[in-house]
């Protein structure tokens, strides 16, 4: 099974080991290497990125090695990619051109 | 690791290495600096690549000086043309003031480069000479500085490469040695976590004046200057808080006790052991002199597959990308990626990797080929314009 990792107990977030598909069941590890349980994927997720593992609402940080890296700009359910078309920076935001050509180069599928 | 096994510097300081480092202290004596280097093994050279003088090249020439003050660094031959403002007693007081022997040559005043050569060869014949005599020592490991550098990071460094390093670097601090780290713009949007790091309110108020002198200097309106690129984000990163907390985590937990700057007018080095910020640049190849100038005698480098090297200060490479990873790599964090190794693991193969290293024995290319001595000169009028303070 494709495995996620999540680096602190405090986070929202895992990050995929591998790239994973649509409706994909992946296991989330800890950094420890323990098995913490299973999740359904919402849309494929490519190696690198990171899945929600709980819900966010607008506002909600973003919480990855325990410490705050960004904030949801819409609903984040869980199993979905937490990535630039629905998290945006804390401090310093990349242009809006930018994301949209991130977008597009990795096919996110957004809703 | 309570001792390490090194040579007595007559300073105090014990290097890993002993070497020679033979300085053109101005662009026009590289080639007999080379020409002498090249008959003489253990001799590293180190170029003024700017001009020959000495007014707005006073940051170099200082990092210039210190990291021939570097404990690996066992004396040096000083070579200019003659015909500027860099004397090579300019550069050679200092480094003679450690107690290392120095040697000086003035081209013009030897009539000629091939004399130049000629002369310097027997003159560094001597130090060599010296440098063979230098009395090995158990060092305590109080005495061992480590720089820590990312360099071609990506998805892995964040992820399996920094966060066992910065174990690694706990560790280190926690048996009494001291590590240091810079790249300053990294760490934008990471500033509330150092502050909580910094020993003290004034180190903490540093720490925010240095990233945010750094920031100026990078982010200049009306400029194309990348900090986070859309290969960044395609590789998984979501923000630069993002970015910087994967650079933060090779630099552990433990408290700050200062951040050391590099400018024109001083060069701070760590005055007790413990875990250092400073203003080393991101820059690779200029990163390297700036930690041979703080004092570091070996570096933890992460990287996917760049194989940095420097001849002075030994490089410890580190990579956890499966795609990348290379000969040159001296670490494989490639396990924590696949889900099959720990972090724990991985900072303990550090540490016994980084023992093996500074008791003697060889990185995966030590010898083999060494990145250019770059020497980071800030420019004091650019300086001015963006009003970053000259002290």
């Amino acid at each position: 099974m494709i495995k996620a990792l999540r680096l602190n107990a405090a986070d929202n977030v895992a990050t995929l080991l591998e790239d994973a598909g649509k409706g994909e069941t992946v296991l989330v590890i800890s950094e420890q290497n323990e098995t913490l349980g299973e999740l359904e994927l919402l849309q494929a997720i490519p190696f690198g990125n990171k899945v929600a593992l709980r819900p966010m609402k607008p506002e909600d940080h973003l919480i990855k090695g325990g410490v705050a890296v960004g904030k949801a700009i819409k609903p984040v359910p869980q199993g979905q990619l937490a990535h630039v078309q629905n998290i945006r920076s804390l401090n310093l935001d990349i242009p809006e051109v930018m994301i949209n050509e991130i977008i597009t180069q990795m096919e996110i599928e957004v809703d | 690791m309570q001792t390490f096994r090194g040579y007595q510097r007559e300073d105090g300081s014990v290097g890993i290495r002993n070497l020679i480092m033979v300085i053109a202290a101005d662009e026009c004596a590289e080639g007999i600096a080379r020409a002498i280097s090249e008959k003489t093994p253990g001799t590293v050279v180190v170029t003024n690549y700017n001009t020959c003088m000495y007014g707005g090249n006073e940051e170099m020439i200082g990092t210039m000086i210190n990291a021939a003050t570097n404990p690996n660094i066992a004396g040096a031959l000083v070579i200019n043309m003659g015909c500027g403002s860099i004397t090579p007693d300019l550069v050679a007081g200092p480094i003679r003031a450690t107690g290392r022997p120095v040697e000086t040559l003035t081209c013009i005043k030897e009539s000629g480069t091939v004399s130049t050569i000629r002369e310097g060869l027997k003159r560094i014949a001597k130090i060599v000479e010296h440098a063979n005599a230098t009395p090995m020592v158990d060092a305590p490991i109080s005495k061992l500085l480590v720089g820590i550098k990312c360099g071609g990071s990506d998805t892995s460094s964040g992820i399996a490469s920094n966060p066992s390093v910065g174990l690694a670097a706990d560790k280190l601090i926690d048996m009494g040695a001291s590590a240091v780290a810079g790249e300053l713009l990294e760490l934008l949007g990471c500033e509330h976590i150092l502050k909580e790091r910094a020993v003290t309110l004034e180190v903490s108020e540093k720490i925010n004046q240095l990233i945010s002198d750094e920031e100026k200097r990078w982010h200049v309106e009306g400029t194309q200057v990348e900090t986070m690129s859309v290969g960044n984000s395609i590789g998984g990163l979501t923000t630069i808080e993002e970015k910087s907390l994967g650079a933060l985590a090779k630099t552990g937990t433990k408290p700050i006790q200062d951040i050391l700057r590099i400018n024109a007018t001083k060069l701070e080095k760590p005055e007790a052991p413990g875990m250092y910020m400073s203003e080393t640049t991101m820059l690779c190849g200029g990163s390297a002199m700036h930690f041979a100038a703080l004092g570091c005698q070996v570096i933890l480098w992460t990287t996917g597959g760049a194989g940095f090297n420097n001849p002075i200060v030994p490089v410890i490479r580190v990579s956890g990308n499966s795609q990348l990873i290379n000969e040159d790599i001296d670490i494989d964090a490639t396990g924590v990626m696949r889900g099959e190794d720990s972090l724990e693991n991985v900072s303990e193969q550090i540490l016994k990797t980084l023992e093996g290293v500074i008791n003697g024995e060889k990185t995966a290319i030590e010898d083999f080929g060494y990145a250019y001595c770059s020497l980071i000169q800030k420019d004091q009028r650019v300086e001015r314009l963006l009003s970053i303070p000259a002290e």
